[in-house]
């Protein structure tokens, strides 16, 4: 008996190998060469993007395979694999990062590619997202998409607490006493939401809107300590104090997107990078909807931070023309117009926005794009996130209350200084 | 003459064979261990440049901002905390029931199979499960029993918790080790000291622990090492933005963050090379203090 079972043991491991060998052999005769490797961090877009590699294999018969790695874990990949020789053939590039790799010769230079292509015209894309990704004047990558910062609401919670939606006249203040409205005492609902490491769809735009600024043109001071930043963060200091927010430890735990899809918070400051998420949620496509930020009564602005990601070639990839072609079709017009209408993100080439906007019809998404008039390019320099986490570190204790506001912006500042004066 | 000739060559024979059966194992070993090792002491020197490029020699300097680093002294004690948290319970535990599925009852198979299940389990998802079991809004844990814990975000009770994960992860596999032991105890000494009147505990304590007292030794010293190299469920349970994590993250979390989020090579070089010295410290205490209790027949 038991001699049977091994043999149909062998038999069946011999039978699968032969047909997973002939599977092979069947994709080879198809494609010559193995697909491209691509590296994206983002699950929300992989399926939008497979789209778009399909329409290219389709035209071009370059196949690509999509592999996604977490935020966290994609910088450690990429890291060690620019150490190892072993990039990916085509990867997201992101200005925290981007310095970095320019200046150690591991992007592929694209300036002559682009100067060449009749796809590729570096005037249809706004030019701070080319300044991330230029170093010595010589390109390293192409624009992939934009993104602005809005107000999310649930408005099942606001018609309950009789609070009318935010419009495009609120200013900070309004979001206040409306927080205030909804906030319920026993902590079932809180008006708003804004953990201390959501900076860039946070509260940077805080900062910028009232004149202040987190780090000076120059990369080298820290603003941080500017009067205006702190005027602003005060803001936040109201609605954390008052408890319009959940504590630190609830947002940390559960995230402010888990928290606004199951009801716990009514208003949260988003990305447009989040679309997608929201969509896809049940709670938060029945009852969510998005306006633009308030506005700053004392300066007139509603800057939204934004930033551009870029699609970016290793430097010593194999196959640096079918790399090439890639990206290319993804920074031109049309792979620009398929993943805006596709619903991935906000694409960088200009006027293709109108296709997304229609991509869910069911959020006002046009807030997103009336952010487009005050845009700021996310604080950067080169070692951002060293810096970065520094100052997230004092926030934490801002927002968990074992310091105030303006204390903590200074002692950001001073270690913020501390780490740009060593770069 | 021709007895020795014979011998020499058989000699050689087998010290060839013998290479070639280890040389794998060395291979590996010098790869995959020795080679890092060496590097990470060469780097704990230097302040590296980026992948890998430019490094300058610094001396000491990182060793000098490690020992007034208030984070790194933190992450030393919340590693102790966390290694005396789950060894001992780890263990004892582990001990109590490899004792009773020692022993004829009905499903001992089937125990043992659940309790070794989370060895099976990849960390990282045992971490995810946890961090939402631990969830103070939306856990498994407060809304069954109706309380309001913040496991994961209480900064005196959260390296508890992680150590939790750590203890209930590891039972199995100490469970196994200790069956293994169990079944080299011979029966007939239980049967004397049954004879002569002693008691269960009388005879756990008086045989069974003495008898498994190598394997005891070995679990306790493996343990020690896996508990103060914690790093997985720490990293996947907690946020940067957790109030907690400033009491709770290890040594290794803080190797993680310089190295590979902040790119600081040098400085995550300094911090492991610091842990392996702690480690080796107890571990050779440990050494020491077997021969007082440790019999090897």
């Amino acid at each position: 008996m038991k001699k049977k079972i091994v043999s149909l043991c062998i038999v069946a491991v011999m039978t699968s190998a032969l047909v997973f060998a002939g599977g092979d052999a069947e994709k080879a005769k198809v494609a010559p060469s193995k697909p491209l490797s691509v590296m994206i961090w983002d699950s929300n877009q992989e399926p939008g993007i497979r789209l778009i590699i399909d329409d290219f294999t389709a035209k071009t018969g370059i196949e690509a395979d999509v592999q996604v790695v977490d935020w966290n874990n994609y910088w450690t990949l990429l890291s060690a694999g620019a150490q190892g020789g072993s990039l990916p053939d085509v990867f997201w590039m992101h200005s925290n990062e981007s310095q970095r790799y320019m200046s150690n010769d591991l992007l592929l230079d694209v300036t002559d590619r682009i100067a060449k292509s009749s796809l590729i015209d570096p005037k249809n894309y706004p030019e701070d997202i080319w300044s991330l990704y230029t170093y010595n004047k010589k390109y390293y990558a192409i624009p992939k998409d934009i993104d602005t910062i809005a107000l999310w609401y649930n408005k099942t919670l606001f018609d309950e607490a009789g609070v009318a939606y935010p419009d495009e006249n609120w200013t900070w203040d309004d979001l206040y006493q409306a927080a205030k409205k909804l906030t319920k005492a026993d902590g079932s609902v809180y008006g708003f939401c804004n953990v201390n490491t959501n900076n860039q769809a946070g509260w940077y735009n805080l900062i910028y809107s009232n004149n202040g600024y987190v780090i000076s043109e120059d990369k080298k001071k820290s603003g941080m300590d500017h009067p205006n930043t702190i005027e602003a963060m005060k803001w936040m200091e109201k609605m954390i104090n008052e408890n319009l927010m959940p504590p630190q430890n609830v947002m940390s735990e559960s995230g402010e997107d888990v928290l606004f899809q199951s009801g716990k918070v009514a208003m949260t400051l988003q990305g447009s990078w989040m679309v997608a998420a929201f969509r896809d949620n049940e709670y938060s496509y029945a009852n969510c909807d998005i306006a633009m930020l308030p506005l700053n009564e004392k300066t007139g602005r509603r800057a939204s931070i934004y930033n551009g990601l870029g699609w970016a070639i290793s430097a010593n990839t194999l196959r640096a023309d079918d790399a090439w072609k890639l990206v290319e079709y993804f920074g031109s017009e049309e792979g620009q117009l398929r993943q805006a209408e596709l619903g991935v993100t906000m694409s960088a080439y200009k006027d293709t926005s109108e296709k997304w906007k229609n991509s869910v019809p069911r959020f006002n998404l046009q807030a997103y794009l009336d952010m487009q008039d005050d845009m700021v390019i996310r604080p950067f320099s080169r070692n951002t996130v060293k810096w970065e986490n520094a100052v997230l570190d004092v926030m934490l204790k801002v927002w968990s209350k074992e310091m105030p506001m303006e204390a903590g912006c200074k002692e950001a500042a001073r270690q913020m200084n501390e780490i740009l004066a060593e770069e | 003459m021709k007895n020795r000739s014979l011998r020499s060559a058989m000699t050689t024979n087998t010290f060839l064979w013998g290479w070639a059966l280890i040389l794998p194992t060395v291979i590996g070993l010098l790869v995959l261990n020795i080679i890092p090792l060496i590097a990470t002491i060469y780097q704990s020197f230097h302040k590296t440049g980026d992948f890998g490029k430019g490094n300058i020699f610094i001396g000491l300097k990182n060793f000098q901002k490690l020992f007034s680093d208030d984070a790194v002294l933190q992450s030393i004690i919340n590693t102790i905390k966390y290694t005396i948290a789950q060894v001992p319970f780890s263990v004892i535990i582990a001990l109590i029931l490899a004792v009773m599925l020692n022993k004829k009852i009905r499903g001992r198979s089937i125990y043992r199979t659940i309790y070794f299940m989370p060895m099976v389990v990849a960390p990282a998802a045992i971490a995810m499960v946890w961090r939402w079991l631990y969830n103070s809004e939306f856990g498994l844990i407060n809304n069954l029993f109706n309380l309001n814990v913040n496991w994961i975000s209480n900064p005196s009770i959260a390296v508890f918790s992680i150590a939790i994960i750590g203890i209930w992860s590891d039972i199995g596999y100490n469970m196994i080790l200790f069956l293994a032991g169990l079944q080299e105890v011979p029966k007939d000494y239980y049967e004397a000291a049954d004879l002569d009147g002693a008691s269960a505990v009388q005879s756990f304590v008086h045989i069974t622990v003495p008898m498994i007292s190598p394997i005891l030794f070995f679990v306790i010293v493996t343990r020690m090492i896996a508990a103060m190299q914690v790093f997985d469920t720490i990293f996947m349970v907690m946020e940067r933005s957790n109030p907690a994590l400033y009491k709770t993250q290890s040594l290794v979390f803080l190797f993680y963050q310089s190295s590979f989020v902040e790119r600081d090579l040098g400085y995550g070089s300094t911090i492991v090379v610091v842990l392996l010295m702690i480690i080796m410290f107890i571990t050779a205490l440990q050494m020491i203090a077997q021969k007082k209790w440790v019999h090897y027949n």
